[in-house]
Protein backbone atom coordinates (compact mmCIF):
# COMPACT_ATOMS: atom_id res chain seq x y z
CA UNK A 1 0.00 0.00 0.00
CA UNK A 2 1.58 3.26 -1.06
CA UNK A 3 1.56 6.46 0.97
CA UNK A 4 0.71 4.93 4.36
CA UNK A 5 4.24 5.07 5.80
CA UNK A 6 3.26 7.55 8.53
CA UNK A 7 0.51 5.25 9.81
CA UNK A 8 0.70 2.02 11.80
CA UNK A 9 -1.16 -0.72 9.99
CA UNK A 10 -3.55 -3.03 11.80
CA UNK A 11 -1.78 -6.36 11.94
CA UNK A 12 -4.40 -8.71 13.41
CA UNK A 13 -5.14 -11.69 11.18
CA UNK A 14 -7.98 -14.17 10.86
CA UNK A 15 -11.06 -13.95 13.07
CA UNK A 16 -9.58 -11.16 15.23
CA UNK A 17 -9.28 -8.77 12.28
CA UNK A 18 -11.52 -5.75 12.93
CA UNK A 19 -12.54 -6.93 16.41
CA UNK A 20 -10.97 -4.04 18.35
CA UNK A 21 -12.57 -1.42 16.14
CA UNK A 22 -15.96 -3.12 16.21
CA UNK A 23 -15.77 -3.53 20.00
CA UNK A 24 -14.97 0.19 20.36
CA UNK A 25 -17.94 0.98 18.15
CA UNK A 26 -20.35 -1.31 20.03
CA UNK A 27 -19.17 -0.09 23.44
CA UNK A 28 -19.54 3.50 22.25
CA UNK A 29 -23.13 2.68 21.29
CA UNK A 30 -23.82 1.74 24.92
CA UNK A 31 -21.57 3.94 27.00
CA UNK A 32 -20.78 7.05 24.93
CA UNK A 33 -24.42 7.83 24.22
CA UNK A 34 -27.42 8.37 26.49
CA UNK A 35 -28.27 4.66 26.09
CA UNK A 36 -26.60 3.51 29.30
CA UNK A 37 -28.23 5.99 31.66
CA UNK A 38 -31.64 5.69 30.02
CA UNK A 39 -31.45 1.92 30.49
CA UNK A 40 -30.30 2.39 34.09
CA UNK A 41 -33.25 4.68 34.83
CA UNK A 42 -35.72 2.28 33.18
CA UNK A 43 -34.56 -0.79 35.08
CA UNK A 44 -34.04 0.93 38.42
CA UNK A 45 -37.61 2.23 38.02
CA UNK A 46 -39.08 -1.10 36.92
CA UNK A 47 -37.35 -3.28 39.50
CA UNK A 48 -36.22 -0.99 42.34
CA UNK A 49 -39.13 1.43 42.54
CA UNK A 50 -41.71 -1.35 42.15
CA UNK A 51 -39.96 -3.27 44.92
CA UNK A 52 -39.92 -0.13 47.06
CA UNK A 53 -43.62 0.35 46.37
CA UNK A 54 -44.46 -3.16 47.54
CA UNK A 55 -41.99 -2.97 50.44
CA UNK A 56 -43.21 0.27 51.94
CA UNK A 57 -46.93 -0.13 51.25
CA UNK A 58 -47.36 -3.66 52.64
CA UNK A 59 -47.93 -3.92 56.38
CA UNK A 60 -45.63 -6.50 58.01
CA UNK A 61 -43.71 -6.90 54.77
CA UNK A 62 -41.87 -10.23 54.72
CA UNK A 63 -38.30 -9.61 53.58
CA UNK A 64 -37.96 -13.17 52.20
CA UNK A 65 -41.12 -12.66 50.17
CA UNK A 66 -39.60 -9.38 49.00
CA UNK A 67 -36.49 -11.19 47.78
CA UNK A 68 -38.65 -13.54 45.74
CA UNK A 69 -40.56 -10.62 44.21
CA UNK A 70 -37.29 -8.85 43.43
CA UNK A 71 -35.96 -11.99 41.72
CA UNK A 72 -39.05 -12.19 39.50
CA UNK A 73 -38.83 -8.46 38.64
CA UNK A 74 -35.11 -8.72 37.87
CA UNK A 75 -35.44 -11.94 35.93
CA UNK A 76 -38.42 -11.22 33.71
CA UNK A 77 -38.85 -7.52 32.93
CA UNK A 78 -35.28 -6.73 31.79
CA UNK A 79 -35.35 -9.94 29.71
CA UNK A 80 -38.05 -8.27 27.59
CA UNK A 81 -35.68 -5.31 27.17
CA UNK A 82 -32.83 -7.63 26.20
CA UNK A 83 -34.91 -9.22 23.41
CA UNK A 84 -36.02 -5.81 22.10
CA UNK A 85 -32.48 -4.39 22.11
CA UNK A 86 -30.89 -7.47 20.60
CA UNK A 87 -33.43 -7.93 17.78
CA UNK A 88 -32.01 -4.73 16.33
CA UNK A 89 -28.37 -5.74 16.75
CA UNK A 90 -28.21 -7.89 13.63
CA UNK A 91 -31.57 -7.61 11.88
CA UNK A 92 -31.55 -3.80 12.12
CA UNK A 93 -28.07 -3.57 10.69
CA UNK A 94 -28.86 -6.09 7.97
CA UNK A 95 -31.92 -4.14 6.84
CA UNK A 96 -30.13 -0.78 7.02
CA UNK A 97 -27.20 -2.14 5.00
CA UNK A 98 -24.54 -1.19 7.55
CA UNK A 99 -23.46 -4.79 8.09
CA UNK A 100 -22.66 -5.20 4.37
CA UNK A 101 -20.72 -1.93 4.53
CA UNK A 102 -18.69 -3.12 7.53
CA UNK A 103 -18.01 -6.45 5.84
CA UNK A 104 -16.61 -4.65 2.80
CA UNK A 105 -13.81 -3.48 5.14
CA UNK A 106 -11.12 -5.75 6.57
CA UNK A 107 -13.34 -7.10 9.33
CA UNK A 108 -13.92 -10.81 9.84
CA UNK A 109 -17.44 -12.11 10.24
CA UNK A 110 -16.73 -13.65 13.67
CA UNK A 111 -15.54 -10.23 14.87
CA UNK A 112 -18.97 -8.77 14.06
CA UNK A 113 -20.78 -11.40 16.15
CA UNK A 114 -18.27 -11.40 19.01
CA UNK A 115 -18.26 -7.60 19.30
CA UNK A 116 -22.04 -7.59 19.56
CA UNK A 117 -22.11 -10.36 22.17
CA UNK A 118 -19.37 -8.76 24.27
CA UNK A 119 -20.55 -5.15 24.24
CA UNK A 120 -24.23 -5.96 24.67
CA UNK A 121 -23.48 -8.41 27.47
CA UNK A 122 -21.55 -5.75 29.34
CA UNK A 123 -24.28 -3.18 28.66
CA UNK A 124 -26.93 -5.56 30.01
CA UNK A 125 -24.78 -6.53 33.01
CA UNK A 126 -24.23 -2.92 34.03
CA UNK A 127 -27.60 -1.36 33.25
CA UNK A 128 -30.03 -4.23 33.79
CA UNK A 129 -28.34 -6.21 36.55
CA UNK A 130 -25.70 -4.34 38.56
CA UNK A 131 -27.19 -0.83 38.80
CA UNK A 132 -30.79 -1.89 39.58
CA UNK A 133 -29.44 -4.76 41.70
CA UNK A 134 -27.30 -2.46 43.84
CA UNK A 135 -30.25 -0.09 44.19
CA UNK A 136 -32.39 -2.98 45.44
CA UNK A 137 -29.61 -4.13 47.78
CA UNK A 138 -29.59 -0.63 49.26
CA UNK A 139 -33.36 -0.82 49.70
CA UNK A 140 -33.17 -4.15 51.52
CA UNK A 141 -30.43 -2.78 53.80
CA UNK A 142 -32.46 0.35 54.47
CA UNK A 143 -35.62 -1.63 55.19
CA UNK A 144 -33.95 -4.15 57.49
CA UNK A 145 -31.70 -1.46 58.98
CA UNK A 146 -28.80 -3.91 58.74
CA UNK A 147 -25.84 -4.26 56.42
CA UNK A 148 -26.85 -7.43 54.57
CA UNK A 149 -24.20 -9.91 53.45
CA UNK A 150 -23.28 -8.75 49.89
CA UNK A 151 -21.98 -12.10 48.56
CA UNK A 152 -25.42 -13.79 48.20
CA UNK A 153 -26.63 -10.72 46.32
CA UNK A 154 -23.60 -10.74 43.99
CA UNK A 155 -24.08 -14.48 43.35
CA UNK A 156 -27.76 -13.85 42.61
CA UNK A 157 -26.85 -11.03 40.21
CA UNK A 158 -24.51 -13.45 38.43
CA UNK A 159 -27.32 -15.96 37.93
CA UNK A 160 -29.74 -13.22 36.79
CA UNK A 161 -27.09 -12.17 34.28
CA UNK A 162 -26.80 -15.72 32.92
CA UNK A 163 -30.57 -15.78 32.52
CA UNK A 164 -30.42 -12.50 30.54
CA UNK A 165 -27.46 -13.83 28.56
CA UNK A 166 -29.69 -16.69 27.43
CA UNK A 167 -32.17 -14.27 25.82
CA UNK A 168 -29.36 -12.09 24.50
CA UNK A 169 -27.57 -14.90 22.68
CA UNK A 170 -30.86 -16.53 21.63
CA UNK A 171 -32.06 -13.28 20.00
CA UNK A 172 -28.69 -12.75 18.34
CA UNK A 173 -28.84 -16.27 16.94
CA UNK A 174 -32.37 -15.70 15.63
CA UNK A 175 -31.12 -12.47 14.04
CA UNK A 176 -28.47 -14.47 12.22
CA UNK A 177 -31.17 -16.70 10.72
CA UNK A 178 -33.92 -14.19 9.94
CA UNK A 179 -33.94 -10.90 8.06
CA UNK A 180 -37.19 -9.59 9.54
CA UNK A 181 -37.79 -8.32 13.07
CA UNK A 182 -41.10 -10.19 13.48
CA UNK A 183 -39.80 -13.74 13.86
CA UNK A 184 -36.89 -12.62 16.02
CA UNK A 185 -39.03 -10.73 18.54
CA UNK A 186 -41.87 -13.24 18.29
CA UNK A 187 -39.74 -16.28 18.99
CA UNK A 188 -37.65 -14.51 21.65
CA UNK A 189 -40.58 -13.15 23.66
CA UNK A 190 -42.68 -16.24 22.89
CA UNK A 191 -40.14 -18.46 24.56
CA UNK A 192 -39.76 -16.04 27.47
CA UNK A 193 -43.46 -16.25 28.36
CA UNK A 194 -44.32 -19.77 27.23
CA UNK A 195 -41.52 -21.61 28.98
CA UNK A 196 -43.40 -21.78 32.30
CA UNK A 197 -46.08 -23.87 30.54
CA UNK A 198 -43.49 -25.95 28.69
CA UNK A 199 -41.72 -26.76 31.97
CA UNK A 200 -45.03 -27.59 33.63
CA UNK A 201 -45.76 -30.02 30.79
CA UNK A 202 -42.24 -31.46 30.56
CA UNK A 203 -40.46 -30.87 33.91
CA UNK A 204 -37.05 -31.90 32.50
CA UNK A 205 -37.11 -28.71 30.43
CA UNK A 206 -36.54 -26.87 33.71
CA UNK A 207 -32.89 -27.78 33.32
CA UNK A 208 -32.66 -26.31 29.81
CA UNK A 209 -34.70 -23.13 30.10
CA UNK A 210 -33.78 -20.15 32.28
CA UNK A 211 -37.19 -19.67 33.88
CA UNK A 212 -36.40 -21.56 37.07
CA UNK A 213 -33.16 -19.68 37.58
CA UNK A 214 -35.18 -16.63 38.57
CA UNK A 215 -38.88 -17.51 38.93
CA UNK A 216 -40.22 -20.26 41.20
CA UNK A 217 -42.73 -22.57 39.56
CA UNK A 218 -44.42 -24.86 42.05
CA UNK A 219 -44.05 -24.40 45.78
CA UNK A 220 -42.04 -21.19 45.52
CA UNK A 221 -38.77 -22.76 46.60
CA UNK A 222 -37.44 -24.19 43.36
CA UNK A 223 -35.84 -21.06 41.85
CA UNK A 224 -32.15 -20.43 42.33
CA UNK A 225 -31.95 -16.63 42.61
CA UNK A 226 -34.51 -16.26 45.50
CA UNK A 227 -32.78 -19.13 47.28
CA UNK A 228 -29.38 -17.45 46.90
CA UNK A 229 -30.76 -14.14 48.22
CA UNK A 230 -32.38 -15.81 51.21
CA UNK A 231 -29.35 -17.93 51.96
CA UNK A 232 -31.32 -21.16 51.44
CA UNK A 233 -29.52 -24.30 50.22
CA UNK A 234 -29.43 -24.79 46.44
CA UNK A 235 -30.60 -28.22 45.36
CA UNK A 236 -28.70 -28.20 42.06
CA UNK A 237 -26.42 -25.80 40.24
CA UNK A 238 -26.84 -27.84 37.07
CA UNK A 239 -29.47 -25.53 35.48
CA UNK A 240 -27.00 -22.62 35.72
CA UNK A 241 -24.30 -24.61 33.93
CA UNK A 242 -26.74 -25.91 31.29
CA UNK A 243 -28.15 -22.45 30.52
CA UNK A 244 -24.63 -21.02 30.31
CA UNK A 245 -23.59 -23.79 27.90
CA UNK A 246 -26.67 -23.04 25.83
CA UNK A 247 -25.51 -19.42 25.61
CA UNK A 248 -22.15 -20.63 24.29
CA UNK A 249 -23.97 -22.90 21.84
CA UNK A 250 -26.17 -20.03 20.61
CA UNK A 251 -23.07 -17.90 19.97
CA UNK A 252 -21.42 -20.79 18.12
CA UNK A 253 -24.54 -21.27 15.95
CA UNK A 254 -24.68 -17.49 15.31
CA UNK A 255 -21.04 -17.57 14.16
CA UNK A 256 -21.71 -20.52 11.87
CA UNK A 257 -24.87 -19.02 10.37
CA UNK A 258 -23.45 -15.51 9.97
CA UNK A 259 -20.44 -16.96 8.20
CA UNK A 260 -22.78 -18.40 5.55
CA UNK A 261 -24.85 -15.24 5.17
CA UNK A 262 -24.78 -13.46 1.81
CA UNK A 263 -25.16 -9.71 1.44
CA UNK B 1 12.88 -7.35 -26.78
CA UNK B 2 9.80 -8.78 -25.08
CA UNK B 3 7.23 -6.27 -23.88
CA UNK B 4 6.80 -6.40 -20.11
CA UNK B 5 3.24 -7.45 -19.22
CA UNK B 6 1.33 -5.29 -16.72
CA UNK B 7 0.52 -7.35 -13.62
CA UNK B 8 -3.04 -8.61 -13.18
CA UNK B 9 -4.94 -7.27 -10.17
CA UNK B 10 -8.26 -9.08 -10.66
CA UNK B 11 -8.45 -12.46 -12.31
CA UNK B 12 -11.84 -14.12 -12.80
CA UNK B 13 -12.19 -17.71 -14.03
CA UNK B 14 -15.56 -19.29 -14.87
CA UNK B 15 -17.11 -17.39 -11.98
CA UNK B 16 -20.87 -17.80 -11.69
CA UNK B 17 -23.62 -17.06 -9.22
CA UNK B 18 -27.12 -18.50 -9.08
CA UNK B 19 -29.84 -17.31 -6.71
CA UNK B 20 -32.70 -19.79 -6.30
CA UNK B 21 -32.28 -21.21 -9.82
CA UNK B 22 -31.87 -17.76 -11.36
CA UNK B 23 -28.44 -17.25 -12.93
CA UNK B 24 -27.35 -13.78 -11.86
CA UNK B 25 -23.92 -14.33 -13.35
CA UNK B 26 -23.08 -16.93 -15.96
CA UNK B 27 -19.51 -18.30 -16.14
CA UNK B 28 -17.42 -15.14 -16.35
CA UNK B 29 -13.78 -14.85 -17.39
CA UNK B 30 -12.07 -11.50 -17.08
CA UNK B 31 -8.83 -9.84 -16.08
CA UNK B 32 -8.14 -6.37 -14.77
CA UNK B 33 -4.63 -5.02 -15.15
CA UNK B 34 -2.76 -2.91 -12.63
CA UNK B 35 -3.25 0.87 -12.81
CA UNK B 36 -6.07 0.61 -15.31
CA UNK B 37 -9.40 2.36 -15.01
CA UNK B 38 -11.72 -0.51 -15.82
CA UNK B 39 -15.30 0.42 -16.70
CA UNK B 40 -17.77 -2.35 -15.98
CA UNK B 41 -20.93 -1.64 -17.96
CA UNK B 42 -24.30 -3.18 -18.28
CA UNK B 43 -28.01 -2.51 -17.94
CA UNK B 44 -29.75 -2.93 -14.57
CA UNK B 45 -29.74 -6.56 -13.47
CA UNK B 46 -26.82 -7.47 -15.75
CA UNK B 47 -24.80 -8.91 -12.86
CA UNK B 48 -22.38 -6.03 -12.19
CA UNK B 49 -23.11 -5.67 -8.48
CA UNK B 50 -23.16 -9.46 -8.09
CA UNK B 51 -19.65 -9.62 -9.56
CA UNK B 52 -18.45 -6.87 -7.22
CA UNK B 53 -19.99 -8.59 -4.19
CA UNK B 54 -18.27 -11.83 -5.18
CA UNK B 55 -14.93 -10.03 -5.41
CA UNK B 56 -15.46 -8.55 -1.94
CA UNK B 57 -16.48 -11.85 -0.36
CA UNK B 58 -19.93 -10.52 0.51
CA UNK B 59 -21.45 -13.40 -1.39
CA UNK B 60 -20.14 -16.86 -2.36
CA UNK B 61 -19.65 -18.09 -5.91
CA UNK B 62 -21.83 -20.94 -7.14
CA UNK B 63 -18.96 -22.11 -9.33
CA UNK B 64 -15.60 -20.91 -10.59
CA UNK B 65 -13.16 -18.71 -8.77
CA UNK B 66 -11.64 -15.28 -8.69
CA UNK B 67 -8.49 -13.82 -7.24
CA UNK B 68 -7.52 -10.30 -6.29
CA UNK B 69 -3.80 -9.54 -5.87
CA UNK B 70 -3.34 -13.28 -6.38
CA UNK B 71 -5.48 -14.11 -3.32
CA UNK B 72 -8.60 -16.27 -3.51
CA UNK B 73 -11.76 -14.22 -2.93
CA UNK B 74 -13.50 -17.10 -1.18
CA UNK B 75 -10.65 -17.95 1.22
CA UNK B 76 -8.65 -14.74 1.74
CA UNK B 77 -11.40 -12.19 1.59
CA UNK B 78 -10.33 -10.22 4.71
CA UNK B 79 -6.72 -9.90 3.49
CA UNK B 80 -7.97 -8.74 0.10
CA UNK B 81 -10.24 -6.15 1.68
CA UNK B 82 -7.28 -4.74 3.61
CA UNK B 83 -5.95 -3.51 0.25
CA UNK B 84 -9.25 -2.43 -1.29
CA UNK B 85 -11.42 0.65 -1.12
CA UNK B 86 -15.09 0.07 -1.89
CA UNK B 87 -17.97 2.40 -2.59
CA UNK B 88 -21.32 0.58 -2.62
CA UNK B 89 -24.10 1.55 -5.00
CA UNK B 90 -26.12 3.06 -2.16
CA UNK B 91 -23.71 3.97 0.64
CA UNK B 92 -25.17 3.27 4.08
CA UNK B 93 -23.58 4.67 7.22
CA UNK B 94 -24.50 4.86 10.89
CA UNK B 95 -26.99 7.72 11.13
CA UNK B 96 -25.79 8.80 14.58
CA UNK B 97 -22.22 9.34 13.40
CA UNK B 98 -20.87 12.48 11.78
CA UNK B 99 -18.84 12.36 8.56
CA UNK B 100 -15.63 12.68 10.57
CA UNK B 101 -16.64 9.89 12.96
CA UNK B 102 -17.57 7.69 10.00
CA UNK B 103 -14.17 8.20 8.42
CA UNK B 104 -12.46 7.59 11.79
CA UNK B 105 -14.42 4.35 12.18
CA UNK B 106 -13.40 3.20 8.69
CA UNK B 107 -9.78 4.31 9.14
CA UNK B 108 -9.43 2.18 12.25
CA UNK B 109 -10.09 -0.98 10.26
CA UNK B 110 -6.78 -0.23 8.53
CA UNK B 111 -4.69 1.81 10.94
CA UNK B 112 -4.08 1.58 14.66
CA UNK B 113 -2.27 4.89 15.00
CA UNK B 114 -0.86 7.37 15.53
CA UNK B 115 -4.07 9.31 16.08
CA UNK B 116 -2.56 12.52 14.74
CA UNK B 117 -1.76 10.88 11.41
CA UNK B 118 -5.21 9.27 11.27
CA UNK B 119 -6.88 12.63 11.89
CA UNK B 120 -4.69 14.20 9.19
CA UNK B 121 -5.78 11.50 6.71
CA UNK B 122 -9.44 12.08 7.66
CA UNK B 123 -9.03 15.83 7.10
CA UNK B 124 -7.40 15.16 3.72
CA UNK B 125 -10.28 12.93 2.64
CA UNK B 126 -12.92 15.40 3.82
CA UNK B 127 -11.16 18.09 1.83
CA UNK B 128 -10.93 15.85 -1.23
CA UNK B 129 -14.71 15.47 -1.37
CA UNK B 130 -15.42 19.01 -0.17
CA UNK B 131 -17.14 18.00 3.07
CA UNK B 132 -14.84 19.76 5.54
CA UNK B 133 -17.50 22.28 6.56
CA UNK B 134 -20.06 19.55 7.17
CA UNK B 135 -17.65 17.14 8.82
CA UNK B 136 -19.19 17.27 12.28
CA UNK B 137 -22.85 17.20 11.35
CA UNK B 138 -24.76 13.95 11.94
CA UNK B 139 -25.22 11.74 8.92
CA UNK B 140 -29.01 12.02 9.03
CA UNK B 141 -28.70 15.65 7.84
CA UNK B 142 -26.74 14.62 4.71
CA UNK B 143 -28.27 14.62 1.23
CA UNK B 144 -27.88 11.64 -1.12
CA UNK B 145 -25.11 13.40 -3.04
CA UNK B 146 -23.23 14.25 0.17
CA UNK B 147 -23.46 10.65 1.32
CA UNK B 148 -22.11 9.57 -2.07
CA UNK B 149 -19.17 11.96 -1.68
CA UNK B 150 -18.51 10.65 1.82
CA UNK B 151 -18.68 7.17 0.33
CA UNK B 152 -15.91 8.09 -2.07
CA UNK B 153 -13.83 9.53 0.79
CA UNK B 154 -14.22 6.42 2.97
CA UNK B 155 -13.31 4.20 0.03
CA UNK B 156 -9.98 6.00 -0.32
CA UNK B 157 -9.06 6.44 3.33
CA UNK B 158 -6.49 3.62 3.17
CA UNK B 159 -4.96 4.73 -0.15
CA UNK B 160 -6.11 1.40 -1.59
CA UNK B 161 -4.26 -0.57 -4.24
CA UNK B 162 -7.62 -1.32 -5.81
CA UNK B 163 -10.64 0.94 -5.72
CA UNK B 164 -13.97 -0.73 -6.46
CA UNK B 165 -16.76 1.71 -7.15
CA UNK B 166 -20.33 0.57 -7.76
CA UNK B 167 -22.08 3.33 -9.71
CA UNK B 168 -19.92 6.11 -8.21
CA UNK B 169 -21.58 8.99 -10.02
CA UNK B 170 -25.16 7.78 -10.09
CA UNK B 171 -26.58 10.23 -7.56
CA UNK B 172 -24.26 13.16 -8.22
CA UNK B 173 -24.99 16.38 -10.07
CA UNK B 174 -22.89 17.21 -13.17
CA UNK B 175 -20.23 19.03 -11.12
CA UNK B 176 -20.04 16.18 -8.64
CA UNK B 177 -19.72 13.73 -11.51
CA UNK B 178 -16.92 15.73 -13.07
CA UNK B 179 -15.11 15.83 -9.70
CA UNK B 180 -15.42 12.06 -9.29
CA UNK B 181 -14.03 11.47 -12.77
CA UNK B 182 -11.13 13.82 -12.01
CA UNK B 183 -10.37 11.95 -8.79
CA UNK B 184 -10.43 8.65 -10.66
CA UNK B 185 -8.07 9.95 -13.34
CA UNK B 186 -5.72 11.30 -10.67
CA UNK B 187 -5.66 7.99 -8.85
CA UNK B 188 -4.61 6.03 -11.92
CA UNK B 189 -0.91 6.51 -11.07
CA UNK B 190 -1.27 4.83 -7.68
CA UNK B 191 -4.35 2.66 -7.89
CA UNK B 192 -6.33 0.35 -10.10
CA UNK B 193 -9.93 1.53 -10.44
CA UNK B 194 -12.67 -1.01 -11.17
CA UNK B 195 -16.05 0.66 -11.43
CA UNK B 196 -19.50 -0.19 -12.60
CA UNK B 197 -21.72 2.35 -14.25
CA UNK B 198 -24.42 2.86 -16.78
CA UNK B 199 -23.31 6.43 -17.60
CA UNK B 200 -21.56 5.72 -20.88
CA UNK B 201 -20.26 9.24 -21.33
CA UNK B 202 -18.24 8.93 -18.11
CA UNK B 203 -16.75 5.63 -19.21
CA UNK B 204 -15.64 7.06 -22.53
CA UNK B 205 -13.98 9.98 -20.72
CA UNK B 206 -11.86 8.13 -18.18
CA UNK B 207 -11.69 4.38 -18.79
CA UNK B 208 -8.88 2.65 -20.59
CA UNK B 209 -10.54 -0.78 -20.54
CA UNK B 210 -14.20 -1.66 -20.75
CA UNK B 211 -16.29 -4.76 -20.20
CA UNK B 212 -19.99 -4.98 -20.97
CA UNK B 213 -22.15 -7.43 -19.11
CA UNK B 214 -25.66 -8.33 -20.23
CA UNK B 215 -28.00 -10.78 -18.51
CA UNK B 216 -25.08 -12.23 -16.58
CA UNK B 217 -22.94 -12.75 -19.68
CA UNK B 218 -19.83 -10.83 -20.68
CA UNK B 219 -20.63 -9.61 -24.19
CA UNK B 220 -17.76 -7.20 -24.83
CA UNK B 221 -14.37 -6.59 -23.33
CA UNK B 222 -11.25 -4.78 -24.40
CA UNK B 223 -9.27 -1.55 -24.50
CA UNK B 224 -11.68 1.29 -25.11
CA UNK B 225 -9.96 2.48 -28.33
CA UNK B 226 -10.35 -0.97 -29.84
CA UNK B 227 -13.99 -1.21 -28.87
CA UNK B 228 -14.66 2.23 -30.26
CA UNK B 229 -13.03 1.19 -33.52
CA UNK B 230 -15.96 -1.21 -33.87
CA UNK B 231 -16.33 -4.90 -34.37
CA UNK B 232 -16.18 -4.74 -38.15
CA UNK B 233 -12.44 -4.04 -38.19
CA UNK B 234 -10.92 -0.83 -39.44
CA UNK B 235 -13.15 1.16 -41.73
CA UNK B 236 -12.35 4.43 -43.49
CA UNK B 237 -15.19 6.85 -44.18
CA UNK B 238 -14.70 8.84 -47.38
CA UNK B 239 -16.94 11.54 -48.85
CA UNK B 240 -16.17 12.49 -52.45
CA UNK B 241 -17.51 14.35 -55.46
CA UNK B 242 -16.89 13.52 -59.12
CA UNK B 243 -16.40 10.19 -60.94
CA UNK B 244 -17.13 7.89 -58.00
CA UNK B 245 -17.30 4.67 -60.08
CA UNK B 246 -13.71 5.00 -61.23
CA UNK B 247 -12.55 5.76 -57.69
CA UNK B 248 -14.49 2.80 -56.25
CA UNK B 249 -13.04 0.39 -58.83
CA UNK B 250 -9.55 1.69 -58.14
CA UNK B 251 -9.97 1.23 -54.38
CA UNK B 252 -11.52 -2.24 -54.77
CA UNK B 253 -8.53 -3.39 -56.83
CA UNK B 254 -6.12 -2.88 -53.91
CA UNK B 255 -5.05 -6.12 -52.16
CA UNK B 256 -5.43 -4.55 -48.68
CA UNK B 257 -9.09 -3.58 -49.25
CA UNK B 258 -11.56 -6.17 -47.99
CA UNK B 259 -14.79 -4.38 -48.95
CA UNK B 260 -16.34 -1.14 -50.09
CA UNK B 261 -19.87 0.07 -49.35
CA UNK B 262 -21.20 3.07 -51.23
CA UNK B 263 -24.01 5.52 -50.67
CA UNK B 264 -25.16 8.68 -52.41
CA UNK B 265 -26.11 11.87 -50.55
CA UNK B 266 -26.99 14.69 -52.96
CA UNK B 267 -24.00 15.30 -55.20
CA UNK B 268 -21.68 13.43 -52.82
CA UNK B 269 -20.82 9.77 -52.75
CA UNK B 270 -19.96 8.13 -49.43
CA UNK B 271 -17.58 5.18 -49.27
CA UNK B 272 -17.03 2.89 -46.30
CA UNK B 273 -13.75 1.15 -47.04
CA UNK B 274 -12.95 -1.92 -44.94
CA UNK B 275 -9.24 -2.70 -44.89
CA UNK B 276 -7.25 -5.80 -44.02
CA UNK B 277 -3.88 -4.07 -43.72
CA UNK B 278 -4.23 -0.88 -41.66
CA UNK B 279 -0.65 0.26 -42.32
CA UNK B 280 -1.00 -0.02 -46.10
CA UNK B 281 -4.36 1.70 -45.98
CA UNK B 282 -3.00 4.54 -43.87
CA UNK B 283 -0.11 5.05 -46.31
CA UNK B 284 -1.94 4.66 -49.61
CA UNK B 285 -5.70 5.14 -49.49
CA UNK B 286 -5.89 8.93 -49.37
CA UNK B 287 -3.06 9.28 -51.92
CA UNK B 288 -4.91 6.91 -54.26
CA UNK B 289 -8.14 8.88 -54.05
CA UNK B 290 -6.48 12.27 -54.41
CA UNK B 291 -4.81 11.06 -57.61
CA UNK B 292 -8.11 9.76 -59.05
CA UNK B 293 -10.70 11.95 -60.86
CA UNK B 294 -12.62 12.87 -57.66
CA UNK B 295 -12.58 15.59 -55.02
CA UNK B 296 -12.25 14.20 -51.50
CA UNK B 297 -14.38 16.33 -49.15
CA UNK B 298 -14.00 14.18 -46.02
CA UNK B 299 -11.64 11.39 -45.06
CA UNK B 300 -11.50 9.76 -41.62
CA UNK B 301 -11.42 6.54 -39.68
CA UNK B 302 -14.86 5.38 -38.65
CA UNK B 303 -15.21 5.74 -34.85
CA UNK B 304 -18.09 4.43 -32.82
CA UNK B 305 -19.49 6.11 -29.75
CA UNK B 306 -19.54 3.82 -26.73
CA UNK B 307 -23.29 4.10 -26.78
CA UNK B 308 -23.34 2.52 -30.28
CA UNK B 309 -21.25 -0.39 -29.07
CA UNK B 310 -23.35 -0.76 -25.94
CA UNK B 311 -26.60 -0.81 -27.91
CA UNK B 312 -25.15 -3.24 -30.46
CA UNK B 313 -24.05 -5.76 -27.87
CA UNK B 314 -26.91 -5.36 -25.42
CA UNK B 315 -29.81 -5.14 -27.84
CA UNK B 316 -28.29 -6.94 -30.80
CA UNK B 317 -26.85 -9.81 -28.79
CA UNK B 318 -23.43 -9.46 -30.44
CA UNK B 319 -20.24 -10.51 -28.77
CA UNK B 320 -17.23 -8.23 -29.00
CA UNK B 321 -14.07 -9.51 -27.32
CA UNK B 322 -10.78 -7.72 -28.04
Amino acid sequence: MSGNSDLLLVTEKGWRRGLNNLLDNEFAGWFKTKMWWIQCIIWVSVTGFMLAGVMFSTPDFDIKEGMMIFSVFMGLFPAIGVVIIMQDALVGEKSEGTIAWILSKPASRPSVILSKVTANSLGVLVTMVLVPGLFAYGLFCYYTKTMLEPLPFLSAFGVVFISHLFYLTLTLMLGAFFNGRGPVIGLGLGLLFLQQYLIAAVPALGYFLPWKLVVPLNNGTDAIVPALLRGDPITSFLPIAVVFLECVLFVAISLWRFNREEF
Amino acid sequence: MMEEKTPTVISIRELSKTYKNVAALKPLNMEVRQNSIFGFLGPNGAGKTTTIKLLLGLTRPTAGNASVFGMDVAKQSVDIRARIGYLPQEPRFYEHMSARETLRFVAKFFFKGPNKAIEARIAEMLDLVDLTEKADRPMKTFSGGEKQRLGIAQAQINYPDLLILDEPAASLDPIGRRDVLEVMSRLRKHTTVFYSTHILDDVQKVSDTVAILNKGVLVAEGPIEELLAGSEGIIYLVHLKGDADTAVNLVKSQPWVSGVKTGIHGDETTLQVSVSDPAAAEAQLLKLLVNSPVVVTEFRLKQYELEDIFMQVVEGGQNVRK
